[in-house]
């Protein structure tokens, strides 16, 4: 357990010191400039414009940081050799997949903690009031990157660094999509072509299914139960993952 | 021991995707009022893609039919939707016949009629689209005035390739319904030239019906044809619409 934290901890310092946090200040930039800009175009609803555009924000940057990352955890450590000299130690493929997903988890909730707290601040400056609902807001998107974190993990293991990008991309993309894919599973009368729908609507994240924007910027409350119901299976998705990209590592020789 | 937990860690996950999946509701039918972009809109973004588009725009069209008409029956933005897709692609051909029935459904069949006549100008060439148009006028005009529109259609659609051969007699019928009797004769004569044992034997029925019965009369009526045939097909004919007169 202690090897594994301490893959982790490595993992998060070195991903830190690739000036990940960087992002942070990007976004608070555009934050700042993106408000004035609203409040000369939006006849009055530059919090809402704000609290929209900025988890939209939130949402580009904290996965451009995912992917990218994700992309290349493992490849460096075998790149580099350094993986040799961890499993010389008495480390399970598992325990390392595992550590390296929770020391790049650790470096994602820093940068969308930066990202949030700041559009927090500047939306209460901006509207006169703090809006909670951006850090829960802030929350579901850190989960929905983990998965995506997870599934980049995955295919890093079976492809090229910047394969395994554009993949994880095409993916997160393909998870905002999953509602149509559940429609394609009731057209067509061929019970092959129903069966495969199916197949391919259960193995895409569903990363649509609760969208809690509009409750953001004062539309309707969110679901709390299907919140919490959501937040388990992307837990459980992520989990299945990084068990198959174990798998998949430990069939690899070194 | 280690494994059989990670087994079990696996098969609790995919019980949760899996039951998180399947639980969800299923797509309720959709508004009817969908939000169609005008074609400008899309020329100016992607001229390029333009007949994709169209492509995609199409795929869309059946499903919102199939989804709406099994349902609640409102095509509210099917005329946009075939508006969209036959001013992106305007020699896609099947989207305007689609438009005949979709349309009549959304009861809006003159929007289908002009519709249908902007495709018949882009593709003058193909017969099924003043086919179908004479079909439209037919079943949606008034009095004999539908009929003759109709004739009108079918036989430009008569005259151009690839028609059936049945058009010209289609044709004919309308003419003769819409009291266009001396046309109705003369459509009959290039029908039989041309036509097999099937298709003279129906113009001889048909021109008993529209020729008077006097022998004077008749052979007044006929005169006209000899413009349209040749020599021996204008003879046997007239050897067939005369048996029953040389006694």
């Amino acid at each position: 357990m202690n090897r594994a934290l301490a893959i982790a901890v490595n993992t998060f310092r070195e991903t830190i010191r690739d000036r990940i946090l960087g992002v942070i200040v990007i976004f608070a930039l555009l934050m700042i400039v993106g408000s004035l800009w609203l409040a000369s175009i939006s006849l009055g609803q530059e919090g809402r414009m704000m609290k929209d555009f900025g988890l939209v924000a939130v949402s580009l940057f904290g996965l451009i940081v995912a992917v990218f990352v994700a992309a290349n955890l493992v490849h460096k450590e075998v790149e580099k050799r350094t993986v040799y000299v961890i499993f010389s130690k008495p480390v399970g493929r598992t325990q390392f997949i595992f550590a390296k997903f929770l020391g790049l988890a650790a470096t994602l909730a820093c940068v969308l903690a930066g990202m949030g707290l700041f559009l927090f601040f500047a939306d209460w400056a901006v509207s006169k009031a703090p809006s909670a609902m951006i850090l829960a807001a802030t929350a579901l998107i850190y989960l929905e990157l983990l998965v995506v974190v997870a599934v980049t993990i995955v295919l890093s293991t079976m492809t090229s660094a910047i394969l395994a990008s554009v993949l994880g991309i095409t993916v997160f993309v393909a998870g905002q999509l999953s509602r149509q894919a559940l429609s394609l599973t009731s057209l067509g009368h061929s019970p092959v072509l129903k069966g495969l729908s199916w197949v391919v609507y259960v193995l895409i994240p569903n990363l649509n299914a609760v969208d809690v924007k509009p409750a953001v910027v004062g539309e309707v409350a969110p679901d709390w139960s299907l919140v919490a119901a959501w937040s388990g299976y992307l837990v459980a998705y992520a989990v299945l993952c990084l068990l198959f990209a174990s798998w998949l590592f430990s069939r690899k020789e070194f | 021991m280690r494994r059989v937990v990670l087994a079990l860690v696996a098969l609790a996950c995919v019980a949760a995707v899996v039951g998180f999946q399947v639980t969800r509701p299923a797509k309720a039918a959709g508004d009817p009022r969908v939000f169609v972009p005008s074609p400008h809109f899309y020329e100016k973004l992607s001229p390029s893609y333009r007949t994709s588009i169209a492509d995609l725009y199409w795929l869309g069209i059946v499903q919102y039919y199939g989804e709406h008409i099994e349902g609640d029956r409102r095509l509210d933005s099917v005329p946009a939707m075939l508006d969209l897709v036959t001013a992106l692609s305007p020699r896609f051909i099947e989207p305007y016949l689609f438009s005949t029935f979709a349309l009549a459904d959304a009861g809006q069949p003159q929007t289908a009629y002009d519709l249908l006549e902007r495709g018949y100008r882009a593709n003058p060439r193909n017969w099924r689209l003043p086919y179908q148009l004479g079909f439209l006028a037919y079943t949606n005009g008034k009095g004999k005035e539908k009929a003759l529109t109709a004739a009108r259609w079918f036989e430009i659609a008569s005259g151009l390739p690839g028609r059936p051969a049945f058009m010209p007699r289609l044709a004919a019928d309308m003419l003769r319904k819409g009291g266009e009797r001396e046309k109705a004769i003369i459509m009959w004569g290039p029908i039989y030239t041309e036509g097999d044992k099937f298709a003279r034997q129906k113009t001889v029925e048909s021109l008993e019906t529209l020729l008077p019965k006097g022998k004077a009369a008749r052979m007044k009526a006929v005169v006209p044809l000899y413009q349209t045939m040749p020599k021996d097909a204008f003879q046997e004919l007239l050897a067939e619409l005369f048996k029953d007169y040389v006694k």
